[in-house]
C-alpha cells in the first residue's frame, strides 16, 4: 500500500518535470573545460531556477569543476551522458564549516533530483589530503583519529529533511568521505545507480539514515566502507518502509549494513535479490548498539561470494542512552553464500584492517545482551560454506563451559563479527536469542574444523528443520549450552 | 682605430680550439652508437605513472656502468623516478612516447652532498653519459615545489621560504650534471622542473643538440645552465622557460666557462635570453654564437654580467633575432661578490642583430610572468656600462637595427642629458644586473658608460613615436666609432640624436 | 628520608617521561596509507627526522603502507597501530642489503630501536622472489644472489632492540635476522611465512643478550635459528603451529 503511494507520487513528480523549464548550463557562465572553478555559477543557476519555480539544470558532455552547491527544491540536475561535476581539491571550496559538508548539499528542499548518465566524481582523495594538510600546518583544528581527519571531509551527497528525491542513472566516484547520505528524507528513489568510491577511508557507498518510503533499486555500489546503509542518527526518528531490490554490493567492511550509530531503529524492510561479493566484512550486518529498535526485516534472495562473513545479527549497549535496544522479527531467506580462506577484499585499495587476530575463520552470529535476547529469527533455505582448517594452536575456544562463559560480552564496543576474535563454532555462533527458526540450512566446512558447526548459548526455543551438515572428519554439528526449548526435526 | 680591432691571433686561435672540439664530440658519437641497449622494462620497471621506478632504474643505471657501458632504453610509457645517478658509459635513451616522470614527493628526492642541489638525474665525475631520444623528461615541478612547501609549513623541512618560495637548491632539478666528461644530451624534451632545468656544471665536452625545453612550471624555472664547462656545443634546441632561458654561469672562482659553441636557437623568457651571469666568478672565454632567436621575452636578448671578479672575453655573436622582447643588449661589469677579484670584459663583437623592442610587457599571459619593477622608467635603452675602474674593452657592434617604439614621455619619468644629470646617474655596483636597475636611463636607443673602444658599424636605430631623449648617450668613454649610424625618429628633424659626456676620441662617420 | 625517596620518584618520572619520547603521526611525512603510494622516501625521511630531534615513534595507522627498504635510526619505533600493514614492494632493486642480506627494515650499529603494535609487516614473498627470478632469468643478477632473498627484518650490531606484538607475513627470505646484536628483546609476536620454502622465523649470531617470549611461529623453515655463537639466548612460551614449544639452541 506504502509503496503504491510512493509510486503515484513519483509518477505525479515526473509529470510535473515535463512542463518544467530546461536551462542549459552555459547560459550561466559554467564552463565545461575541467579547470574552472564553476561553484558561483552553478549555484547562481540553482538559485535562479529555484526562484522561477523550478526546472532542469542540464549538463551535457564535458568536466565541471566546483566546490559545494546546494540544491534548492524544484531544481532538477540532469548530468547527461558524458558530463562529469568534478570535486575541487581545494578543502576551501566547500561548506567546511556545516555540520555534514558535501559536494551537493541540500536541506529542507522539496521536489528535487539528480538524473542523468552522467558522472560526479569527488577527487576524494586529493580533496583529503588537502584537508589533512591544512591540518598539519595547525590552520585547521582536527584530531587526526586513524591519521585522517576526523571532521570536514566532504562527503559526495548529502540531502538532509527532503521529500521527493530522486537520484538515478548517474555514476557517483571518488569521494573524501561517505559517497552519499540521506538524512531524514521523505520518499527517497534512487535507480540504476552506479558508486565506484575507494578513494579514501570511511567511503560508504550509500546511506540511508532516518529515512521513510524509500526505493533503492538495480544499483552497483563498490566502495571501500560499507556498501549499502541504513544508520539512524536521531533517537526520535527511524528508518521506515524502505525496499530494496536487484542491487549488487562490494565493500572492505560490510556489504549490507543496519547501523552502526542505531539511535531509532528500522521497521520493515525488504531486501530482495541482491548480490554481495568481494567483501570483507559480513554480507549483511543488521545491529542495535545504540538503543534503536530493529522490527519486520526481510532480507530474500542475497547471493554471497568471497566475503568475509555471511550473517550477523547483535545487539549492543555503547550509546544507549534511554535503555537497550531490541531486534525481533528477522526473516532471511533463500540465500547461498561463501566464505574464503584469504583476505576477500584483497587488492582493492583502503582494504579492511586485519585486526582481532589470533582468529580462525569466523562464524556467522546472532548475539544479543544477557536480558536483551534477539526475537524471532527466522533462517530459511540457507547455505553457507566456509573454508574450515581452523588450527587450535593458533587460536582456540573449546566448549567447555568454562570457555563458553569466557567469551565476553563486550557490550560497548563498537560492533563487529570479529570482534570476539576466535568463537567456538565454525558455522553460527548464536548466543541471547529467544525463539529461532532454522529450516533448510546448509553449512558446509571444506577443511577439517576442531570447532562444532554450531554453538548456543542461552538460547530460549530454538526450531532446526532439515538442517545439512558437510565436513570432514567427526566434528560435533549442534552444541547448546545453558539453552533450553531446543527442537531438532 | 687599430686598437679597436680585434686580435686576430686570438680570434684563429679560438676557432682551432672550437673545431678540434667538434672532432672530439664527432667521435664520441660514433663511440656511443656502438653500445649495448637495455631496456629499463626487463629490470621491471613499470611504465604505468604511478610507480616508482627509482631503485629499479638505478639498478639497472649500475649494471649497464658494471657491464661495458650501454644505452637504458625506456620504451613508450610513464615511468615515474625519484633521484637517480646516471654512471660511466650509460646513456640514457628515451624512445618517442617514453617520458620520465619527476616523483611529486620531495622525499624521494636527493640532496647532493656534493652540490647541495636537489635534482631527478645526477651524474657526478662521471664519463662517456647521456640521455638521447625524443622523449619527454617532466618533473612535475610545480606539485613537487608545492608539496615541499607544505612540508616547510608543518614544520618537518627547514628552509627560510624565502619570496615565500623554498630556496631553489631545495627543489629537484630534472638534470644536475656535474665534473663529468663527454655528455650528450639530443632530442629530448625537458618540461615542468621545480627549479632550475638541467645544470651542466663543470663538464668538459658537452654536446647538446636538438632539445625542446618548456620550463615554466614554477620559480626559477631556468631554461639550460651551463657552469664553468670547456668544450660545449650547443644546437639546433629550443627553449621556453619562466627564468633565463640560454645560461651561462661561473660558480666557481677558479673555473671558467669557455669554449663554447651556441648555433639555431631559439628562446622564449620571463627574464633574459641569451644570458652570461649572474654569478660569474671566474669568467667566460671563446664562445661564438650564432644564430639565434629570442622571443616574448621580459628582459633582455643578450646580457653579458660581470659582476662577481670573473672575465668575460673573445665573445663573438653573429645573427640574432629579437622579436618583442623588453631589452636587447645589456652589458655589464659590476663588483657584487668580486672578493678582491678585478672583473673584466672584452672583445666581444655583435653582428647581424634585428630586434624589435615593444611598448607592451612582452611575456604576459605565460606562467610566471617576470617582475614588473624599476619603475617609473620609459622603455630602457640597450645598454654598455662598466664601472669607472673595471671598464668594458673593445665591443664591436655591427650591421645592427632594433626597432624600439620611443615616446617617452618626461612627465612619466625623466632623465636629462646635462653633466650633471648624467654625473646623478647612480653606478650601482652591487646591484643585482638587470637593463632597467637605473630606472629612467637618457637615451632610448644606447647608453654606454665607462667603455673603452666601441665600435658602432652599419647600425639603425628606430623609434616609432617621438621620445624626449636623445637616441644614445656616451658617458666616460675612451675611443667610439660611429660608422654609418643612422637613427629613425617621427618629428627628430635636427635633434642631436648622439651626447657625449667626459668622453675622448669619439669619431662621428 | 622520605622526602628524598620522592625528590628521586619525581626524577625517575621526569626521566621516563624524557625517554617516552614524542609519537609522529605518519600522515605528517606524507605516508599514504593507500597502499599504491610507494612511501619509502617518506618513510625514510620521517625516521631520519625523528632519530635527529631526540627519538620517538613513527605511528602507522590503519592502512597499507607499500614500501622499499629502510633503514632504522637510533631511538626510532615504528609503532603499527592495528589494522596497519607495511607492504614489501616487489621490485628485488628496492631492497638494500647490511652484512650481506637485504630486507625490509634494516638497521646497521645503531640502538634503542624498536617495531611494535599490533600491525602487520607483510613481505609479499611470492613478488619478491618472482622479481629475483626474473633477474636472474634475463642475466641482471647473479644467480648467487638467489640465497640473499630478502628478509623482512634485518638488524646488525645493534643494541636495545624491541619487538612487541607485531604480526610478520610472508617473507621472501628469512623473517628475521639479528647478528652482533646486544639485547634484543621479542615478545607476543606472530610469525607466519611459509608460501615459499625454508623460511627461518628468527636467525641470530653473535648475539649477547636475546630473549624470545609468548610468541607463535609458523614458517617453513626453522623457527629459531642460532649457531651457537650468541650468547644469553632465553625463550619462553614461544610456540609452532603444531603447539611445539619452540626451544633456543645450546
Amino acid at each position: 500500500m506504502k509503496l503504491k503511494s510512493i509510486i503515484l507520487s513519483l509518477a505525479l513528480l515526473c509529470f510535473t518535470g515535463v512542463f518544467a523549464k530546461d536551462y542549459n548550463a552555459s547560459i550561466f557562465g559554467i564552463k565545461s573545460n575541467g579547470t574552472t572553478l564553476n561553484t558561483t555559477s552553478i549555484q547562481k543557476a540553482i538559485d535562479l531556477i529555484h526562484e522561477e519555480g523550478g526546472g532542469h539544470l542540464n549538463f551535457y558532455v564535458g568536466r565541471y569543476l566546483t566546490g559545494t552547491i546546494e540544491l534548492k527544491s524544484d531544481v532538477h540536475i540532469i548530468l547527461h551522458e558524458g558530463a562529469i561535476l568534478v570535486g575541487s581539491t581545494n578543502i576551501y571550496d566547500y561548506n567546511i564549516e556545516t555540520p555534514n559538508t558535501a559536494l551537493v548539499y541540500a536541506k529542507n528542499a522539496d521536489n528535487i533530483s539528480i538524473t542523468g548518465l552522467g558522472v560526479i566524481d569527488g577527487q576524494g582523495r586529493d580533496v583529503a589530503y588537502s584537508l589533512l594538510d591544512q591540518v598539519h600546518k595547525g590552520i585547521i583544528n582536527d584530531q587526526l583519529k586513524y591519521d585522517r581527519p576526523a571532521n570536514r571531509r566532504p562527503k559526495g551527497i548529502y540531502f538532509r529533511e527532503c521529500r521527493n528525491v530522486e537520484i538515478s542513472g548517474i555514476t557517483i566516484k571518488n569521494t573524501a568521505e561517505w559517497v552519499q547520505v540521506y538524512d531524514q528524507c521523505e520518499n527517497l528513489k534512487i535507480d540504476k545507480i552506479t558508486v565506484d568510491s575507494k578513494a579514501f577511508w570511511n567511503n560508504d557507498g550509500l546511506d540511508i539514515v532516518d529515512c521513510k518510503d524509500v526505493l533503492l533499486t538495480n544499483s552497483f555500489i563498490d566502495s571501500s566502507d560499507d556498501a549499502i546503509c541504513f544508520k539512524s542518527h536521531d533517537a526520535t526518528k527511524m528508518c521506515e518502509n524502505v525496499e530494496v531490490r536487484n542491487c549488487v554490493a562490494r565493500s572492505s567492511a560490510s556489504g549490507i549494513k543496519f547501523g552502526t550509530v542505531t539511535r531509532g531503529g528500522y521497521k520493515n524492510f525488504k531486501i530482495i535479490n541482491n548480490k554481495v561479493y568481494d567483501t570483507y566484512r559480513s554480507a549483511i550486518a543488521i545491529q542495535t548498539p545504540d538503543g534503536g529498535v530493529i522490527e519486520n526485516i526481510l532480507i530474500d534472495s542475497l547471493n554471497v561470494y568471497n566475503t568475509g562473513n555471511a550473517i550477523f545479527l547483535r545487539i549492543g549497549e555503547r550509546w544507549a542512552k534511554n535503555g537497550v535496544g531490541s531486534m525481533n522479527n528477522i526473516t532471511i531467506q533463500n540465500v547461498y553464500a561463501e566464505i574464503p580462506a584469504t583476505k576477500p577484499d584483497a587488492g582493492y585499495p583502503y582494504e579492511g584492517p586485519i585486526e582481532d587476530l589470533p582468529r580462525n575463520i569466523s562464524p556467522a552470529s546472532i548475539v544479543g545482551l544477557p536480558g536483551h535476547d534477539i526475537t524471532n529469527v527466522t533462517l530459511r533455505n540457507i547455505e553457507i560454506v566456509y573454508p574450515g582448517g581452523s588450527n587450535k594452536t593458533y587460536a582456540y575456544r573449546g566448549i567447555k563451559p568454562a570457555d563458553l562463559d569466557g567469551i565476553p560480552e563486550m557490550p560497548d564496543r563498537y560492533p563487529e563479527y570479529s570482534q570476539w576474535k576466535e568463537l567456538p563454532a565454525w558455522g553460527f555462533y548464536v548466543r541471547h536469542a529467544k525463539n529461532l527458526t532454522f529450516e533448510n540450512v546448509t553449512l558446509t566446512a571444506k577443511e577439517k574444523e576442531y570447532r562444532p558447526a554450531i554453538v548456543f548459548d542461552d538460547v530460549k526455543g530454538a526450531t532446526l528443520k532439515d538442517m545439512e551438515y558437510n565436513f570432514p572428519g567427526s566434528g560435533k554439528k549442534l552444541f547448546k549450552y545453558k539453552s533450553t526449548e531446543i527442537i531438532q526435526k | 682605430m687599430k686598437r679597436l680591432g680585434f686580435n686576430q691571433k686570438e680570434k684563429t686561435r679560438t676557432m682551432n680550439k672550437i673545431k678540434l672540439l667538434f672532432t672530439a664530440i664527432v667521435m664520441l658519437l660514433v663511440i656511443h652508437v656502438s653500445a649495448k641497449d637495455y631496456y629499463v622494462s626487463d629490470f621491471g620497471a613499470k611504465a604505468d605513472g604511478i610507480t616508482v621506478n627509482t631503485r629499479t632504474i638505478q639498478g639497472a643505471i649500475d649494471y649497464i656502468s658494471e657491464h661495458g657501458g650501454g644505452r637504458l632504453v625506456f620504451g613508450p610509457g610513464n615511468y615515474v623516478t625519484g633521484s637517480i645517478y646516471v654512471k660511466s658509459d650509460v646513456t640514457l635513451h628515451l624512445e618517442y612516447g617514453a617520458t620520465i616522470l619527476g616523483s611529486t614527493n620531495p622525499f624521494d628526492y636527493v640532496k647532493d652532498p656534493k652540490v647541495k642541489w636537489m635534482s631527478m638525474i645526477f651524474a657526478i665525475n662521471q664519463e662517456n653519459i647521456g640521455i638521447t631520444g625524443k622523449g619527454t623528461i617532466n618533473g612535475r615541478g610545480f606539485i613537487t615545489a608545492n608539496n615541499m612547501m607544505n612540508y616547510i609549513h608543518r614544520g618537518v623541512y627547514k628552509d627560510p621560504l624565502k619570496l615565500d618560495r623554498p630556496n631553489e637548491t631545495n627543489r629537484p632539478e630534472n638534470i644536475y650534471f656535474r665534473e663529468c666528461t663527454n655528455v650528450r644530451i639530443t632530442d629530448i624534451t625537458l618540461r615542468d622542473p621545480a627549479s632550475w632545468n638541467q645544470t651542466y656544471d663543470q663538464c668538459k665536452n658537452l654536446y647538446v643538440d636538438g632539445i625542446y625545453v618548456d620550463s615554466k612550471s614554477y620559480w626559477n624555472n631556468d631554461g639550460i645552465d651551463i657552469v664553468d664547462c670547456d668544450g660545449v656545443i650547443l644546437k639546433n634546441s629550443y627553449f621556453d622557460a619562466a627564468d633565463d632561458v640560454l645560461c651561462f654561469k661561473s660558480h666557481d672562482a677558479n673555473s671558467i666557462c669557455q669554449n663554447v659553441v651556441v648555433e639555431n636557437c631559439v628562446g622564449r623568457s620571463s627574464a633574459n635570453g641569451l644570458k652570461f651571469g649572474t654569478v660569474s666568478r671566474g669568467g667566460f672565454r671563446n664562445f661564438k654564437i650564432k644564430n639565434i632567436t629570442i622571443f616574448d621575452t621580459f628582459r633582455s636578448a643578450i646580457t653579458f654580467a660581470a659582476v662577481d671578479g670573473g672575465i668575460i672575453e673573445n665573445i663573438e655573436v653573429d645573427s640574432v633575432r629579437s622579436i618583442n622582447t623588453g631589452n636587447v643588449i645589456f652589458l655589464r661589469i659590476g663588483d657584487r661578490w668580486s672578493k678582491g677579484k678585478k672583473p673584466s670584459m672584452k672583445n666581444i663583437t655583435i653582428s647581424n642583430v634585428y630586434a624589435e623592442v615593444p611598448i607592451g610587457k612582452p611575456d604576459v599571459g605565460y606562467n610566471y610572468e617576470g617582475p614588473i619593477e624599476d619603475n617609473p622608467r620609459n622603455i630602457s635603452p640597450a645598454s654598455i656600462v662598466g664601472l669607472p675602474e673595471y671598464r668594458i674593452q673593445d665591443v664591436k657592434l655591427k650591421n645592427i637595427e632594433i626597432v624600439y617604439p620611443g615616446a617617452g614621455n618626461p612627465l612619466y619619468a625623466y632623465r636629462g642629458t646635462s653633466p650633471a644629470e648624467l654625473d646623478s646617474i647612480p653606478e650601482m655596483r652591487e646591484k643585482y644586473p638587470e637593463f632597467s636597475q637605473w630606472k629612467e636611463l637618457p637615451a632610448w636607443g644606447f647608453y654606454v658608460r665607462h667603455a673603452d673602444g666601441v665600435e658602432f658599424e652599419n647600425v639603425k636605430l628606430v623609434a616609432e613615436k617621438k621620445d624626449y631623449r636623445p637616441s644614445i648617450v656616451i658617458d666616460d668613454v675612451k675611443g667610439a666609432t660611429f660608422d654609418n649610424v643612422e637613427f629613425v625618429e617621427p618629428e627628430s628633424k635636427g635633434k642631436e640624436q648622439i651626447i657625449q659626456n667626459k668622453s675622448t676620441n669619439v669619431v662621428i662617420k | 628520608m622520605k622526602k628524598y625517596k620522592i625528590f628521586i620518584f619525581s626524577l625517575l618520572i621526569i626521566f621516563s617521561l624524557n625517554l617516552s619520547a614524542k609519537d609522529y603521526k605518519a600522515s605528517l611525512f606524507g605516508v599514504k596509507s593507500d597502499g599504491t603510494t610507494l612511501n619509502t622516501g617518506s618513510i625514510q625521511y620521517a625516521i631520519d627526522y625523528i632519530s635527529e630531534n631526540g627519538g620517538g615513534r613513527l605511528v602507522f595507522y590503519v592502512g597499507r603502507y607499500l614500501t622499499g627498504s629502510f633503514y632504522l635510526k637510533p631511538n626510532v619505533t615504528v609503532q603499527l597501530e592495528e589494522g596497519a600493514v607495511l607492504v614489501g614492494f616487489h621490485s628485488v632493486y628496492d631492497y638494500f642489503e647490511v652484512n650481506g642480506t637485504k630486507a625490509l627494515i634494516l638497521a646497521d650499529t645503531v640502538e634503542n630501536i624498536g617495531i611494535t603494535g599490533k600491525g602487520v609487516i607483510e613481505g609479499n614473498g611470492h613478488a619478491v622472489l618472482k622479481s629475483i627470478e626474473e633477474q636472474i632469468g634475463k642475466g641482471y643478477l647473479d644467480a648467487g644472489q638467489l640465497p640473499a632473498k630478502p628478509a623482512l627484518i634485518n638488524f646488525n650490531a645493534c643494541s636495545n632492540v624491541t619487538l612487541d606484538e607485531i604480526i610478520l607475513r610472508d617473507a621472501c627470505g628469512d623473517v628475521q635476522v639479528y647478528s652482533r646484536c646486544k639485547k634484543v628483546k621479542i615478545n607476543n609476536i606472530t610469525v607466519e611465512s611459509t608460501s615459499l620454502p625454508d623460511s627461518k622465523g628468527i636467525v641470530i649470531s653473535g648475539c649477547n643478550g636475546f630473549t624470545l617470549s609468548d610468541s607463535y611461529f609458523e614458517t617453513s623453515g626453522t623457527e629459531l635459528s642460532s649457531n651457537n655463537t650468541s650468547k644469553d639466548v632465553s625463550v619462553s612460551g614461544a610456540v609452532n603451529s603444531k603447539g611445539k614449544k619452540i626451544k633456543a639452541a645450546k
